[in-house]
């Protein structure tokens, strides 16, 4: 089928086809980006905790402007250069834009790994506003000893087996119990069932019995018999667990389930119809549940349900043997208590918490959230800071190491001490230009900062004292990586390889919310997400269908080559729209 | 829009011009943000820097927009469906105005208008 109106424009609208088609289509993307910034700015405005200013890296978000402009002007010139009959050059701008898609997305993927690799913990305080420092930072690998107890390993170690990230929950588990509703079992049981290798044994701690329901029906035994009989045994008490198993358990029970809802279906039919019949009536059921007649019937038709419904038992437990250490990720477990956790499926196992603590090495501490809640009881915000967990507690780690903790000062107290020294330079140099720190400057360390803190001792020791020294001078200012744009060290955020971050034990009970930098963690890194990756997609869809005309034009370029000409027009049209979102996501998420 | 050979030849130069003009106003988009010498109104990020940021950022797009875009010689119905899909983005960003009117209340319930209030924050439960 020939299409009309793709070389020469319709004489109505002035326009070739396909044009009017992309700029309808671009008239919806900006509606939907549209929405999108608009529910960016939403969460900004009414954000219920301190929004991250500039929290993303610079220097990659600016790249990534410089190759989507960039890229614009080849994708403009390769369409001269098909209007002038180039191919050759067509090929070379056309060749660069798809490059620079390349470079872009890369990018993208290097700043989303740092993301999901960099943790976040919320701590459950001690101070007056309790539970809202925050530490971030790269979680440090663990494994359990032969006790059964979280024990940290060298990062080097982190592919081998029994080796986990630490910030594994460690459950001591005796028992556990499966919710039959849910048919959903079967990647947390051979995860345990992994995990319990040939040492431990889980077997059916009790019989699981359903009456069956043709003998129900035959009405010669009772129900304690008609659960004792034969055909009423699904599995036997000491069944081993697997999933096979499971699932018998769970057929028997769904099967049951759904006799009984037929049962009583047709009871409140049949007693539906009986007090129609008896008061002749035919009004609204709201109004015939509040009948004592209708309750009454219902209260009989209990009594003979309780007869003649098979009435499955909806949990089974098992028994480990001996007690088994599991090993599981917070994001697996729905609650968590001393003695019981629940799992994803509403399995819940009985046990014993055992300590599972994060182990972290920390790139920056945030005690934005903790000022503003401070300020909010009209409390001053340091000396709170001051009384927090992060800065109270003993540190159990590195006093033996180099003597690094010799006087019971833990490190975050030190950092804190150079924090305040600084500021207080900081807040002098700024008043003599008429200006005050921000809320990020007061309440927030960042990753370069615990660097150059330590950096200016020759010790490598975090010394308040030399700190303000070298920050009250102009001519010797701190070393802040963050602020040399084009230092590479910092590229995509705090890099564990390069630098040696002050090691953190949090122990489960401080642990208030803990995630990866993902959407979990807040509005923020929602928002982000979504925006940049959608739009991330327009570049890869934008960049096949430009690669299409590179790689498969040429035979329309030899046929109609004002046709190729028009086409390359309408993706590069798509092209710019996808650099002129950036224009605005840029500034918006990296410097604002 | 460029239909002649010569014409082309003569955008070409055009479109390399506002290819640098984009690449000048990145640089200071980012040098107002963090350059302190260029930092207007506060200390850090507040207001000044986000009507300046975003006004960089709109300029920017009308260079997009007009040039390469072709909007500074286009036919009319272009134009209509182009300011359809503003329309509706700005309805779209619109629609928070409404937000304050929303009969779901979250956080604070002693929040003066049942949002976030900055003088009493949320609090968030945690077991």
């Amino acid at each position: 089928m020939e299409i009309p109106f793709i070389v020469n424009v319709r004489k109505d609208t002035g326009l070739i086809n396909s044009k009017v088609g992309i700029w309808l289509f671009l008239a919806s993307e900006v509606t939907l980006f549209g929405g999108l910034f608009s529910g960016y700015l939403f969460l900004r405005l009414y954000a219920d905790y301190p929004w991250p200013e500039r929290a993303l890296p610079v220097l990659p978000g600016l790249i990534n402007t410089f190759v989507l402009i960039g890229s614009s002007v080849t994708v403009v010139f390769a369409w001269a250069a098909l209007k002038m009959r180039e191919w050759r050059k067509f090929q070379i701008y056309m060749s660069i834009t798809l490059v620079c898609a390349l470079i872009f997305m890369a990018l993208k993927g290097i700043e989303y790994k740092a993301k999901f690799g960099h943790q976040a913990v919320q701590i459950d305080g001690d101070g007056p506003v309790q539970g809202h420092e925050i530490v971030e930072g790269h979680v440090h690998y663990a494994e359990l000893d032969k006790d059964g107890q979280i024990h940290e390993v060298d990062k080097e170690r982190k592919k081998e087996d029994g080796v986990f990230s630490a910030n594994r929950i460690a459950f001591k588990a005796s028992e556990l119990s499966f919710v039959l509703t849910r048919p959903s079992h079967e990647a947390y049981v051979k995860e345990i069932l992994k995990q319990a290798g040939d040492s431990h044994t889980i077997t059916l701690k009790e019989a699981y019995r359903v009456i069956n329901e043709d003998e129900l029906y035959k009405g010669d035994l009772n129900r304690t018999e008609l659960l004792e009989s034969e055909n009423a045994l699904i599995a036997d008490a000491g069944a081993e667990l697997s999933t096979d198993v499971l699932d018998d358990l769970e057929d028997a029970y769904l099967d049951a389930r759904s006799h009984d809802r037929k049962v009583r279906t047709k009871f409140l039919a049949a007693s539906w119809d009986w007090i129609r019949d008896e008061e002749g009536i035919d009004e609204a059921a709201t109004y015939v549940i509040e009948m004592d007649l209708w309750k009454e019937r219902r209260k009989e038709d209990g009594e003979k349900l309780k007869i003649v419904t098979l009435g499955p038992v909806a949990e089974v437990t098992f028994t480990i043997d001996p007690p088994l250490t599991l090993v599981l990720k917070p994001g697996d477990l729905v609650k968590v208590s001393d003695v019981d956790i629940k799992l994803r499926d509403d399995t819940v196992a009985k046990g014993e918490m055992l300590p599972s603590p994060i182990i972290m090495g920390v790139d920056a501490l945030d005690f934005r959230h903790t000022a503003q809640r401070a300020e909010a009881e009209e409390l001053d915000p340091f000396p709170v800071i001051e009384q927090t967990w992060l800065l109270t507690h003993k540190a159990h780690h590195g006093d033996e190491e180099e003597g690094h903790d010799a006087d019971h000062r833990n490190e975050f107290k030190k950092i804190w001490d150079c924090h305040m020294a600084w500021l207080k330079a900081e807040t002098a140099r700024l008043k003599t230009k008429g200006r005050e720190p921000s809320m990020n400057d007061k309440f927030r360390v960042n990753w370069d900062q615990i660097i150059a803190y330590r950096d200016v001792n020759e010790e490598l020791e975090y010394d308040a004292k030399m700190v303000y020294e070298y920050a009250s001078d102009p001519d010797d200012d701190l070393v802040l990586y963050s602020s040399g744009l084009f230092d590479l060290k910092g590229f995509a955020g705090a890099n564990h390889n390069e630098f040696d971050f002050p090691h953190l034990e949090i122990p489960r009970n401080k642990v208030g919310f803990e995630s990866t930098f993902t959407p979990r963690w807040n509005t923020y890194y929602a928002i982000y997400f979504t925006i940049t990756g959608l739009h991330g997609l327009h570049v890869i869809g934008g960049a096949l269908v430009l690669g299409y005309y590179l790689f498969f034009g040429r035979k329309m370029y030899d046929s109609n080559p004002e046709w190729l000409a028009n086409r390359v027009e309408i993706g590069g049209l798509f092209w710019h729209f996808v650099d002129l979102v950036w224009i605005f996501l840029f500034p918006i998420l990296y410097l604002m | 829009m460029a239909g002649s050979i010569e014409e082309v030849q003569k955008a070409k130069r055009l479109y390399m011009f506002i290819g640098l003009l984009l690449f000048f106003f990145t640089v200071v988009t980012v040098a107002v943000a963090t350059v302190e010498s260029l930092d207007f109104g506060g200390h850090g990020f507040d207001k000044v820097d986000a009507i300046i940021g975003l006004s960089i950022a709109a300029f920017k797009a009308s260079l997009v927009m007009i040039i390469f875009m072709h909007l500074n010689h286009e036919r009319p119905l272009v134009y209509f469906v182009y300011i359809l899909g503003i329309v509706m983005a700005f309805f779209c960003i619109a629609l928070i105005g409404w937000a304050k009117d929303d009969p779901i209340r979250y956080g604070n319930p002693n929040a003066s208008d049942g949002f976030y209030n900055p003088d009493k924050p949320a609090t968030r439960s945690v077991h």
